[in-house]
């Protein structure tokens, strides 16, 4: 009898659970695209003998949530003001020239430790970035909060500048990716409270079209966290 | 035997033959990282990277099951890991939310079976969830879930019959109803 009563269970909940995270249409092109930019980014990394990336096989959504959540925002913004921080602090704190002192000729190569936490940092905030524009994107499809995004975008540009200012930024093709990002930031930090959606447009369109999110997931080395395995 | 020929070709370097290959075989894995992961943008990325790897790695396939199933292996793969991180990450986001909130009690409304059964099934464990998402929902056999996962047949079988008790007991009272 029980059996009975389990079976015609287990009859309703596989109909009930034919509903379970439905899937829409499938986005044949959109993914057909990026698949190839990727696996172009791939074979041109392995051209250059570019180091940046570690493996083709972890997925970007590894990193922080793509569900748009606002309060997920925060934390992008927590990292990028701490990042900034970082950076102003390290900035502060490096020996300068005494006025006084005789100035000696020195390597042009500035110190193998400060190319280290130079690309640790810059690492980080392309994660950081990458996360944060996933989210956007997300967010922009569903009528999210854009002015929050506004504000973790101003956050994070001020990291990117600092970044891309900083004598340690020797890598063309990392020097090309801030540069890039930091109009696509700007664009999002200057949105109006309430944007219209030509803008949001633009800079979605922008986002695909420039390969930028493909683009940063190649720079930033797979991984559980973008804070984790830097070193 | 298509499948076969598609793979000579991808090998020999046709990119029709890529495209071809993709086309037969997306929906399915479209499919079941959607149902894993419960969000467009997490299941494009899964799906995406499936096919990366897939065609990378498309060499060492040797026919011993077929090629959907093998690609599910992949999927399922690169779905479990990315949501692990994902739940890691979550969890990491939530102890950072509870410092900078209030927090708040509302009266949510009382939900109904759909949601009820969504939400128990998100609650399973992993391998579970896993086998009960393939099985039950996407119509895997358990030899071709048994292949993706990399368990026995038996294990399968288990699984589920264990997912099923499970998801039982947290809707009994939708039951008795």
């Amino acid at each position: 009898m029980s059996d009975m009563l389990d079976d015609r269970f287990d009859d309703q909940l596989r109909d009930s659970a034919r509903d379970y995270n439905a899937p829409p249409t499938t986005p044949r092109e959109e993914m057909w695209a990026a698949i190839q930019a990727r696996r172009a980014d791939g074979q041109a990394d392995r051209q250059t003998g570019g180091k940046i990336r570690q493996s083709p096989s972890i997925s970007p959504s590894d990193r922080p949530s793509a569900r748009p959540s606002v309060r997920l925002l925060r934390w992008p913004a927590a990292i990028a003001a701490v990042l900034a921080l970082g950076i102003g602090l390290g900035r502060l704190s490096a020996p300068r020239p005494s006025p006084a002192a005789p100035i000696i000729a020195t390597s042009v190569n500035p110190p193998r430790n400060g190319d280290a936490a130079y690309r640790i940092t810059a690492t980080e905030h392309l994660g950081q970035s990458e996360a944060f524009l996933t989210l956007f994107r997300a967010s922009v499809r569903r009528g999210g909060n854009e002015q929050l995004a506004s504000a973790t975008a101003r956050q994070l540009l001020a990291t990117n500048r600092l970044l891309l200012d900083s004598p340690a930024a020797s890598d063309a093709r990392t020097r090309l990716l801030l540069q890039d990002l930091e109009l696509v930031l700007a664009e999002i930090a200057q949105l109006a409270p309430r944007p219209s959606s030509p803008d949001l447009d633009l800079i979605t369109e922008g986002l695909e079209r420039g390969g930028m999110m493909s683009r940063l997931r190649t720079a930033v080395p797979s991984g559980a966290s973008p804070t984790q395995g830097a070193l | 035997m298509r499948d076969q020929e598609l793979i000579g070709r991808v090998l020999a370097g046709d990119p029709s033959a890529e495209r071809a290959l993709y086309d037969a075989h997306v929906d399915r894995v479209f499919r079941l990282v959607y149902r894993m992961a419960g969000d467009v943008d997490r299941a494009q990325d899964y799906t995406q990277e499936t096919f990366i790897k897939a065609f990378s790695r498309l060499g060492e396939f040797r026919g011993e099951a077929a090629l959907s199933t093998w690609l599910g292996s992949i999927a399922i793969s690169i779905a479990l890991n990315g949501l692990r991180k994902v739940k890691r990450s979550m969890e990491r986001e939530v102890v950072l939310d509870e410092a900078l909130t209030v927090s708040r009690t509302t009266a949510a409304a009382e939900p109904d079976l759909k949601e009820r059964l969504a939400q128990a099934i998100d609650d399973l464990p992993e391998g579970y969830r896993a086998v009960f998402v393939m099985h039950d929902v996407e119509g895997y056999t358990h030899e071709e879930i048994a292949s993706s996962l990399g368990v026995h047949t038996g294990t399968s079988k288990a699984q589920l019959f264990r997912a099923r008790a499970r998801l039982r007991k947290s809707l009994a009272d939708f039951v008795k109803e």
